[in-house]
């Protein structure tokens, strides 16, 4: 007894060593991104108020730039009310008996608008923090937007702080479609350039031209369909002969995000419900 | 010993947050970073036991992952480290007993030593958490790229945070 005293005394240094090369390779190894604690994340209270003290300041630099897009996307938006107005006004003289008015509480996505108080670009594995938390409303694997496109899927939230996996992180898979057609592929990022990401599995027969718009395909209850993502930059070939491989160029601008949009879906319930239902008799069958 | 207890403690805690909330966010050309944390452990006394130095880095390490999201990455690099620190420092100073100042800096140790003693440092430290990094992506070119201009970037950063604070403590004697 004696002997392993005076051993683990004398190799304590080694020990300790070992301890902590092993903690820490759990939490490196430990690779699913869901079940992170909030304790370890950007989001707990001490880092989250930090963060957002400083960005409290650093959040006037980009406000120019951030104007901008905002006034271009505005204007956008403006046009395209001139043109449902137009529309709309054609159908309502077509169809004037028929039309019934939608009520706005059967709406299926809401919006949470959120502040970027911390962002990278530059790592292999980006995260973005928000100063909203579950007391506003977020949850995990609620999609987040910003004025030009998609930016990331919540992640893990605390009560006032939450972290989001920024589209900038290979272990968020967003399936993707060019508009107009129907054929799904899936967008990951390759940890070089924040600026671009590669649109994968898509099939070879799906038609695209450098230039296309790619929009999320709504698959999930994430993202609505039809959110914009991209253009496309240029086609490769995939390490598959049979899918094809495109180079996206991002509408987000991740350098520069601040206000961004979270979107509460009322039917993610309701979808996953059903969709465990039809898990739990199939393992029956 | 709790005056250098105290100067250690506010030392970690400036540079963390000059860390978390400035350098993470600066990659010059899109591959240098500055990791000025490690200048904590570079600094601490060398009559402190390897328990403690090797305990300091785990959890500096710990605090910088918790903040930018790196669950393990820092932690890894700094224990490392922390164990390499003194093999390092012997090879560039053989009599470490008649110093005057147990704290390596380049005051005590002298300027041509501690900056080679700080740029080894620095490329352990760089390669180490590039390297642990490179497990999800490779790509060699970029890799030694980034070693290179963040172990030169780190090693100008700890300079220059070792001329301050060797110039205030003149001041204050």
């Amino acid at each position: 007894m004696r002997n392993l005293i005076n051993f683990l005394i004398r190799y304590s240094a080694w020990i300790l060593f070992i301890i902590y090369t092993v903690a820490s390779c759990v939490l490196l190894f430990r690779n699913n991104p869901y079940q992170h604690h909030v304790f370890l994340t950007s989001a707990n209270a001490v880092s989250s108020g930090i963060y957002s003290a400083a960005s409290s300041v650093t959040s006037y630099f980009n406000l120019k730039e951030i104007n901008s897009d905002l006034q271009r996307r505005n204007a956008h938006l403006e046009l395209e009310i001139l043109n449902l107005k137009q529309s709309l006004a054609a159908y309502r003289e077509k169809e004037y008996a028929d039309s019934v008015p939608v009520d706005s509480s059967l709406q299926r996505y809401s919006f949470i608008i959120a502040h970027v108080i911390n962002n990278s670009v530059s790592r292999a594995h980006n995260y973005i923090t928000l100063n909203k938390g579950s007391e506003d409303g977020l949850r995990p694997e609620m999609g987040v937007v910003d004025q030009n496109g998609v930016v990331g899927i919540v992640n893990v939230t605390g009560p006032h702080s939450s972290r989001v996996i920024s589209l900038l992180n290979p272990n968020l898979r967003l399936s993707c479609k060019v508009k107009g057609h129907n054929h799904v592929g899936s967008l990951v990022w390759q940890g070089d350039d924040y600026t671009t990401a590669i649109l994968e599995e898509l099939p070879r027969h799906a038609v695209f031209e450098n230039g296309d718009t790619i929009v999320t395909s709504g698959y999930s209850t994430v993202f609505p369909e039809g959110v914009p993502v991209g253009i496309v930059e240029s086609g490769m070939r995939d390490h598959d002969e049979n899918f094809f491989a495109l180079k996206i160029r991002l509408f987000t601008d991740f350098s520069t995000l601040s206000t961004v949009r979270v979107i509460a879906d009322s039917m993610t319930e309701e979808i996953k419900a059903v969709e465990a239902d039809t898990e739990s008799k199939r393992k029956q069958q | 010993m709790s005056k250098t207890t105290i100067k250690f403690a506010i030392l970690a805690i400036v540079l963390i947050l000059l860390q978390v909330i400035g350098l993470n966010n600066m990659c010059l050309f899109g591959v240098a970073m500055a990791f000025a944390y490690i200048y904590v452990l570079l600094h601490l006394p060398l009559d402190l036991s390897q328990n403690w130095v090797l305990t300091i880095g785990f959890f500096l390490g710990l605090i910088v992952d918790v903040f930018s999201d790196t669950p393990g990455m820092a932690s890894l690099s700094c224990t490392i480290f922390a164990a390499l620190r003194k093999p390092v420092l012997r090879l560039y100073l053989p009599r470490e007993e008649d110093l005057t100042d147990p704290c390596p800096s380049s005051r005590s140790i002298g300027t041509p030593a501690f900056m080679k003693y700080a740029i080894t440092m620095a490329l352990i430290y760089c390669t180490l958490i590039y390297i642990i990094e490179a497990f999800s992506f490779f790509s060699p070119i970029r890799l030694v790229l980034r070693i290179i201009s963040s172990t030169i970037l780190t090693w100008l950063v700890i300079m220059g945070i070792d001329t301050l604070l060797s110039r205030s403590n003149e001041k204050r004697l």
